[in-house]
């Protein structure tokens, strides 16, 4: 399966080294655009085009070092920084602005209230997305799952 | 003392019966006439169906004249604009307003309504048992 | 404008609607998590579960940098206090509820809460839900097209009842455009429609040949 242009949304945790990863053996040099994106969420009681210093500040580190993993592999990654109400419709909308073929995801193993839980953010990708998308689960030994 | 009251519930009904018994001219409303089964039966007061927050209503419970209103429906919202009618439309000198959210209690609380809440009541009551 | 709309019944989903389509910031409040989610995929994520008279609810919809909260819920009562938080609490300049009960405004404009009469959210409603108490009531004026649009309710037992568009002499200028009949959808009415008991009709007439419209249409 052959891939033009990857979502990675990235989140800041350990895992985002090993999406990208996976997004650079799905991806041919010379051929496939691989981006990631960061999103800041905004709480209501603030305007949506809020000026976040210290987020984004964070923001472009995490991207910055999102770029370096990729360059490893030989690619060189495009990265956007979005405002946003909801995580989930963002990654949506920039899938969509960006004409990608493929969203890689990775996820935590997460626990709310005793349970393990998906959030909300990985549930809407999946049900709205309209490209494939490819979920990563990082491994969590059993005694760190607890 | 005229008092009129808004909601037949435990509480309601209770409060009636023993405002009447201690002498007051009590007159209670409630929607549902099934409920002013919980009044006593030496309840000598009035009992009225139809909603308290309809003006029509509460000019049939003689709110015109009453010098005390109580809001004591399951619902804060209708208490609290219930408890205003009473106040700011009929002039009723006291307006005491149930609110079970203690958020809006203090809100309105500081509106100047005479309001009361179960929860945090019963709460500190509960912890004051716990720690003895 | 940040516009937070309390209640995402009919009259909050077309507001919402209008309102983001003039480019304001909105913010929908509604209890009933199956109908956010309904109304999250139609408009956009615009939509936030709670209950709009909780304090907790409202400073989440950050209402303290709103500049308007309309409350359009079912219930006066649940209006009337989102208005009131919204107002004392959160200090939003402007509030605006609306009311199933006309007896209903004389309080909420004593406590600063304002009670809009003519508009398009009451057209909405009025199609959708409302048997209006009295006969006629104005929905809007075209002021500039010296016309206005009014809604009625034509009674059992007038003369007008079992009887075709096309035998019912309008007077000048007058049009029956929508017919409002229970558990159906709006008709549009045609020469052939048969006039019922109970139908709502929302016509537009000059003002003046209102009062031989209302005679032709709910005169016994």
């Amino acid at each position: 399966m052959k891939f033009d242009r990857i979502l990675i949304p990235v989140v800041g945790t350990e895992i985002d080294a090993e999406t990208i990863n996976l997004a650079c053996r799905l991806a041919k040099k010379d051929r496939t655009k691989i981006l990631a994106v960061y999103i800041i969420p905004i709480v209501r009681e603030l305007p949506l085009d809020a000026e976040m210093s210290a987020e984004v500040k964070k923001a472009e580190e995490i991207l910055a070092s999102a770029g370096e993993v990729a360059l490893k592999h030989g690619f060189e990654i495009e990265t956007d920084l979005l405002q946003a109400r909801n995580v989930g419709p963002s990654i949506i909308d920039e899938a969509v602005e960006r004409k990608v073929d493929l969203i890689v995801m990775g996820i935590s193993y997460k626990q709310r209230f005793g349970q393990y839980s998906l959030g909300n953010v990985t549930p809407y990708v999946l049900k709205n997305a309209a490209c494939r998308v490819i979920l990563y689960q990082q491994y969590q030994s059993s005694e760190s799952s607890v | 003392m005229k008092v009129v009251i808004m909601g037949c519930g435990r509480v309601g009904a209770r409060l009636a019966a023993q405002l009447d018994a201690a002498g007051h001219s009590v007159v209670i409303i409630d929607l549902n006439a099934y409920s002013f089964r919980r009044l006593s039966q030496t309840y000598k007061g009035k009992a009225i169906v139809g909603n308290g927050i309809d003006t029509e209503v509460l000019k049939k419970a003689g709110i015109e004249s009453a010098e005390v209103f109580i809001a004591l429906t399951q619902g804060d919202n209708r208490n609290i604009m219930a408890s205003q009618i009473a106040k700011h439309i009929f002039n009723v000198p006291r307006a005491i307003c149930r609110i079970y959210d203690p958020l809006r209690q203090e809100l309105f609380a500081t509106l100047g309504l005479e309001t009361i809440s179960p929860t945090t009541i019963f709460a500190d009551l509960l912890q004051k048992r716990v720690e003895g | 404008m940040y516009i937070i709309i309390v209640g995402g019944g009919r009259v909050g989903y077309y507001l919402t609607e209008a309102l983001l389509k003039e480019g304001h910031e909105i913010l929908l409040i509604e209890e009933n998590p199956a109908v956010c989610e309904v109304i999250n995929e139609e408009l956009g994520s615009v939509c936030m579960r709670g209950d709009g008279c909780e304090v907790v609810t409202l400073e989440a919809a950050g209402t303290s940098r709103a500049d308007m909260l309309v409350s359009v819920t079912a219930d006066d009562e649940d209006n009337l206090i989102a208005c009131q938080v919204a107002k004392h609490k959160f200090k939003v300049p402007r509030t605006i509820a609306r009311i199933r009960n006309p007896k209903n405004k004389e309080l909420f404009e004593k406590l600063g809460v304002n009670v809009p009469v003519i508009s398009t959210n009451l057209i909405l409603e009025h199609i959708t839900e409302e048997v209006p108490t009295h006969p006629v009531t104005h929905l809007m004026e075209l002021r500039d097209k010296g016309l206005e649009i009014i809604e009625m309710k034509i009674p059992a037992g007038c003369a007008c009842v079992g009887r075709t568009i096309k035998d019912i002499v309008l007077p000048h200028g007058s049009i029956l455009s929508l017919i409002i009949r229970k558990s159906q959808n709006p008709i549009i009415p045609t020469d052939s429609t048969v006039l019922m008991a109970d139908d709502q009709i929302i016509a537009v007439t000059p003002p003046q040949a209102e009062a031989e419209l209302r005679a032709v249409l709910i005169g016994e």
